[in-house]
């Protein structure tokens, strides 16, 4: 069985493009490529939406001013099934955001790698002990 | 002799497939023995819901591996044995980010040029697994969709030609799920994919049975009363359902669909019939044939294994939180603004 | 000798008894008792539908002109007795200007005519039907408006992680009355179609009593210490649609209110 497994494998030539696309949007028609970000802000606001969540930061300016980035991420939904409420991100967490900006020019950006000063990755590290939950009000 | 080799291989493997189910899988390795339970084995007798129905409650996930259509080189091979899944779970769980691996649909575990990182929110490619021992959903020696008659692809083609150069104009030329129209996972019949936000909710009350799928919290609440379909000339996104049970299983018959929903490129003509039957405790199989004689020679059926999953169902209320539509469009009106004061 | 006067004045003692029976019963209607679901519970099942205009004002109202002046009669505000008990929604005074501000506003400000999700508990009295499916553990009420849909947990109560349109339902049974409790509801819907309006501490608890074979009484008591100096209640019957084979279409209204929002970004034609 393995020689069997290892040879249809290996003769496989062209992957089948069969399924249809999931994603419900293509991203690249919303973000630029073209205009990778790096910022670094403190949470103002939350907001729990779908398709798409976001975070807005303040991300301090090189000239002293701030700017309100918003930062849009997946559903919250599966979010929730981690135990995450809406209670788990408090304003003033500081987060750095790699990320693409949008096509339109506005300040916001599709968050494709979002960690905690400490590196720990943001979501996941919530589920992690830092800014876990309290008892009892995640849902069964 | 590579060929049949791999044919006698299959036999050999539905052999041991029928032999093999009564055996409890490891932990996360093999699919369940009841997923086995698909074309073959015996059937397991569901409880029943008050009113005498069989017990089809429940949140279900119906993520897998499995592909929709059977790789090219595997030819009539319907079922893997039970180690080449464990081998092949095995490569998805290793794989490296971005890496094809034949014979599995990797779904939301594909990442993107541009787009965040799912395993951010909790989407664990490790916990991927096979449903089932099948080398696609699409059951039968060929294992994929028929090919396309050919008025079907000249009416899909001069659909295409209509919006070319068009895509960015509106909304209207917008695919339907980034309008929150009609998203891939709420579209009928239900297909799969590795990916997050597969959660459906069946609830029965006398007379009815309820599909509710988490995402864009679309809704089928469908008689089993045998009744007649609509008028032809009343036309749904999601067609008309109506429902009867044939023993253990829930047959749900819909046509009426409109000539926009085109599933995987089909007609308004498309008429589909699913079958839910309870195989386990944590165990449905889905199993859906569509027919539609404008668009496939002959009708195709595909068979998906579902999972018992924990809930609750939360709202996905996509239209209402729809940033990425304006995002879009607004973007295409401001790259024209741009080329047109280049030009200028 | 028989006592004549003894025998008639027991005669009449036991006429006035049975008099005084017969009117104390016939004060007292007997309660009507739905049929029983196979589980044993007072059977909600079907589609219903509300027959007001509660949708366009919860409050009394005289009939008015419409929005759109080419559509005529066809489209002007019907008039309508307040579904609301005590007539009036009592409004804080700053919340009372909003209301007023709303009500100014409502073709580009009501959430309905984005086909937004109506919340609770509008979704009950829009001007479309909605079905009710009972089974023991949940009870699902599927909208036809935007499909809009919830599911009633019949369980023990759980809690909402986040806010969302529809809110978040627990029930129980008190006697032959579903009551609903909706907690966690967004602060982005409104009430009707004159602009009243809620914050986010919104608490609505729900009533579902059968009153008839084709009728329920639906109750709302509505809880905002944020809008409104008390607590309110509306209260309305709700008819079944009984018709043969009856049923829920789409309206998938999505697609009717894209213009309206998105009209604007549409690419403007080179001349």
């Amino acid at each position: 069985m393995r020689t069997t497994l290892i040879a249809v494998v290996a003769a496989a030539g062209l992957v089948l493009a069969a399924v249809p696309v999931r994603a419900h949007h293509a991203f690249a028609a919303e973000f630029d490529q073209n205009k990778p970000i790096k910022v670094q802000g403190s949470v103002t606001k939350w907001e729990l939406t779908n398709p798409h969540s976001w975070i807005y930061i303040d991300v301090k300016g090189e000239t002293g001013n701030t700017v309100t980035w918003m930062i849009e991420g997946a559903s919250p939904n599966n979010l929730y099934r981690l135990g995450l409420t809406k209670e788990s991100l408090p304003a003033g967490s500081v987060i750095t955001v790699e990320g693409y900006q949008a096509k339109d020019g506005s300040t916001r950006a599709v968050g494709r790698n979002i960690v905690f000063a400490n590196g720990k990755k943001f979501f996941l590290g919530l589920t992690e002990a830092e800014g876990a939950p309290k008892e009892g009000t995640a849902p069964q | 002799m590579g060929r049949r080799f791999l044919a006698s291989t299959a036999a050999l493997a539905a052999v041991v497939l029928i032999a093999l189910l009564s055996q409890a899988p490891a932990a996360g390795q093999a699919p369940s023995s009841a997923a086995k339970a698909t074309t073959a084995g015996k059937a397991w007798t569901p409880p029943r819901t008050p009113d005498g129905k069989p017990e089809l409650q429940g949140i279900w996930s119906d993520n897998t591996l499995t592909p929709f259509e059977r790789p090219k080189n595997l030819g009539a091979k319907e079922f893997y044995t039970d180690q080449e899944v464990v081998e092949l779970a095995k490569r998805v769980r290793e794989g490296r980010p971005g890496e094809e691996i034949e014979g599995a649909q990797l779904g939301a575990a594909n990442p993107q040029a541009v787009r965040y990182d799912l395993e951010l929110y909790g989407f664990d490619r490790t916990k991927l697994r096979y449903t089932s021992n099948r080398t696609s959903l699409i059951v039968g020696p060929e294992g994929v969709v028929p090919p396309m008659l050919p008025q079907a692809r000249e009416r899909n083609a001069a659909r295409a030609a209509k919006n070319k150069g068009h895509e960015f104009d509106s909304h209207e030329q917008r695919p339907l799920s980034e309008r929150c129209l009609l998203m891939g996972q709420e579209a009928i019949p239900m297909t799969p994919g590795a990916n997050e936000g597969n959660l459906l909710q069946i609830v029965q009350g006398p007379g009815y049975v309820t599909l509710l799928h988490e995402i864009d919290h679309n809704t089928r609440v469908i008689p089993t009363d045998g009744r007649p379909h609509l008028p032809q000339n009343i036309r749904l996104w999601q067609g008309d359902s109506v429902g009867h049970w044939e023993g253990n299983t829930l047959v749900v018959d819909t046509t009426n669909f409109t000539n926009l929903t085109a599933f995987r490129g089909s007609s308004e003509n498309l008429h589909l019939v699913e079958r839910f039957t309870r195989a386990a405790d944590d165990t449905m199989i889905y199993q859906f044939t569509v027919e539609d004689p404008a668009t496939w020679a002959k009708p195709w059926t595909a068979e998906v294994p579902w999972t018992k999953t924990k809930g609750p169902v939360y709202e996905y209320a996509c239209h209402e939180g729809n940033t990425m539509i304006s995002t879009i469009l607004r973007g295409a009106r401001v790259a024209e603004e741009e080329a047109a004061k280049k030009g200028k | 000798m028989r006592n004549w006067l003894g025998d008639s004045v027991v005669a009449g003692v036991l006429a006035a008894a049975l008099l005084l029976a017969a009117t104390h019963g016939a004060a007292q209607a007997p309660v009507y008792r739905a049929p029983r679901t196979p589980d044993g519970k007072p059977s909600l099942n079907g589609i219903w539908q509300a027959l007001n205009t509660a949708d366009w004002d919860l409050q009394g109202h005289a009939a008015s002109k419409g929005p759109v002046p080419s559509l005529g009669a066809v489209f002007a505000v019907p008039p309508g007795l307040s579904v609301v008990e005590g007539g009036e929604i009592p409004y804080l005074p700053a919340a009372a200007a909003k209301k007023k501000q709303n009500q100014a506003n409502w073709t580009t400000l009501d959430p309905e005519a984005k086909c937004y999700l109506p919340g609770v508990p509008r979704a009950t009295y829009l001007p479309y039907p909605f079905q009710i499916v009972q089974s023991p553990q949940t009870i699902l009420m599927s909208y036809e408006y935007a499909g809009a849909v919830r599911v009633v947990n019949m369980g023990a109560p759980t809690k909402a992680p986040a806010d969302s349109w529809m809110g978040w339902s627990n029930g129980r049974w008190e006697g032959d009355t579903l009551v609903v409790d909706v907690t966690s509801q967004l602060d982005s819907t409104w009430f009707d179609r004159a602009g009243s309006f809620h914050s986010d501490a919104l608490h609505v608890v729900e009533r579902y009593t059968p009153r008839s074979a084709d009728t329920l009484t639906y109750e709302a008591t509505i809880e905002d210490p944020k809008v409104f100096s008390r607590p309110w209640k509306i209260s309305m019957p709700l008819y079944r649609r009984v018709e043969k084979d009856a049923k829920l279409l789409e309206y998938k209204c999505v697609e009717f209110a894209e213009e309206l929002l998105y009209g604007s970004l549409r690419k403007k034609s080179s001349n």
